[in-house]
């Protein structure tokens, strides 16, 4: 089989463009695979083998290489990945280069929770507040994956985890909290705030 | 990983579950934040259903929203207004006078019809004298905002010579269908400690709270307000119309 040469897949990379990539390198890769397992097929003998049976778990590969295993039907709340499963691009491990282990780990963890049958609304409640009862990077973290892999539910909670946060604070807590740079002039901050006085009156 | 770091739809949805305010607030912490937080994507979202394109000349959509907050429109057909509660977004109707079902209204002996100024409609009822005092504002559930607890409040004023009102007058919000509501008082013309629970609003009518209702999902079908006294005689009451606003929960 002829080794596809890897591109190379910057930080820099905006989420939808390194999600095309990755979606385009695993047709490219599984169309490689099936063609090699035809001409194998074609060359062999009479023997019919029976189609060996559907797997039931995909691979995901961390940023740094690490592998995870999640079942399918865990797997299916995510659309990117429930698309290469209906394309069968995802027989291989699917690299997913933006994603840490860490990260990785605790997504696999949520749709395996979600996924699972017989919790009740209240107590998914709860532990879906205790997932994201962490660090506001780890959630940004969470919210990128989320968004790479399409997985609403947890866009959904992760989004209204940092609204919670948002909510209610001044313009300086706020700027505290996330640790962003105002990069307004005094004069300009003033003209802003003057705009949107009317909201608080 | 850094919050500067996440995209603009993912920022302007985070924005979009948060309220008005918080957006305003958002304008002013950086240039990037800014120009995402006072886009069209996050204030469509806060425009109740149906809003975004009531008024086609104002744009953007922030402009629009900070307008229908401090200007009722009309609405076609009725008599009656619709404003945005500033804070939530949620829709605030005014039954306007002639929207009313207003017993003996179209009786000169007991109501009179006139046009004022400090009135946002054409007409406003003013009450020469009557015994039966019984007006009824009714506005579709659907009409409403879902998941809003909302109350109603009598708009009105007194000509100077105001009578008959220091009793309590019987007052219901409900639906149509519900014979069970006890209602409550309300007197729109008490003398002294009562006298809280008349509000001078900022166009400078009185107000009195009716009731209250609690609209989720807008199918419960009408909601009637009413207000009922036909025991004593009362005169020199001029109506502006009935509000429906939402009221937040103690």
């Amino acid at each position: 089989m002829r080794y596809l040469a890897l591109p190379l897949l910057s930080q820099n990379l905006t989420e939808s463009t390194a999600r095309a990539q990755t979606l385009s390198l695993y047709l490219q890769l599984s169309l490689q695979v099936s063609l090699s397992q035809r001409n194998e097929s074609t060359m062999s003998s009479s023997s019919s083998s029976l189609p060996s049976c559907p797997k039931k778990v995909v691979t995901l590969k961390s940023s740094e290489g690490e592998t995870f295993e999640i079942e399918e039907i865990a797997a299916l709340q995510s659309k990117t990945l429930e698309n290469m499963i209906d394309e069968n691009c995802a027989d291989t491990p699917i690299p997913l280069p933006n994603i840490k282990g860490k990260i990785l780990a605790k997504v696999v963890e949520y749709c395996n929770k979600h996924a699972e049958v017989g919790v009740d609304a209240e107590s998914l409640r709860a532990w879906d507040a205790e997932f994201v009862n962490v660090e506001n990077t780890t959630v940004f973290d969470y919210i990128l994956a989320a968004n790479f892999l399409e997985i609403p539910t947890l866009l959904d909670l992760t989004c209204q985890s940092v609204a919670d946060m948002i909510k209610g604070k001044t313009p300086a807590e706020i700027e505290k909290t996330f640790n962003i740079k105002s990069a307004f002039t005094p004069e300009e901050e003033e003209q802003v705030r003057r705009e949107n006085q009317w909201a608080f009156e | 990983m850094a919050f500067t770091m996440l995209s603009g739809d993912v920022i302007a949805q985070i924005i979009s579950l948060t309220t008005p305010q918080d957006a305003c607030t958002m304008s002013s912490v950086s240039t990037n934040c800014r120009s995402i937080a006072d886009s069209d994507q996050v204030w469509s979202n806060f425009l109740p259903p149906g809003c975004e394109n009531l008024i086609p000349q104002i744009s953007p959509k922030k402009s629009l929203y900070r307008y229908l907050c401090d200007h009722p429109v009309p609405i076609d057909g009725r008599n009656m207004s619709l404003s945005l509660d500033k804070k939530s977004g949620k829709k605030c109707f005014m039954l306007g006078a002639r929207d009313l079902t207003i017993a003996w209204g179209d009786d000169r002996r007991y109501w009179r019809w006139m046009a004022t100024p400090e009135s946002r409609f054409d007409e406003v009822a003013r009450l020469q004298y009557v015994w039966w005092f019984h007006i009824i504002g009714r506005i579709e559930t659907f009409m409403l905002s879902s998941g809003t607890n909302y109350a109603a409040y009598f708009v009105f004023r007194f000509d100077g010579q105001g009578d008959g009102f220091n009793w309590p007058v019987k007052s219901h919000v409900c639906i149509d269908s519900d014979e069970l509501d006890e209602g409550r008082s309300v007197t729109l013309d008490p003398g002294g400690g009562e006298a809280r629970a008349i509000r001078e609003r900022a166009d400078g009518w009185m107000e009195i709270e009716m009731g209250e209702f609690h609209n989720e999902n807008g199918d419960d079908g009408t909601l009637v307000c009413s207000l009922r006294e036909v025991v004593r005689p009362k005169s020199g009451l001029i109506v502006e119309g009935i509000e429906l606003r939402p009221k937040e929960t103690r």
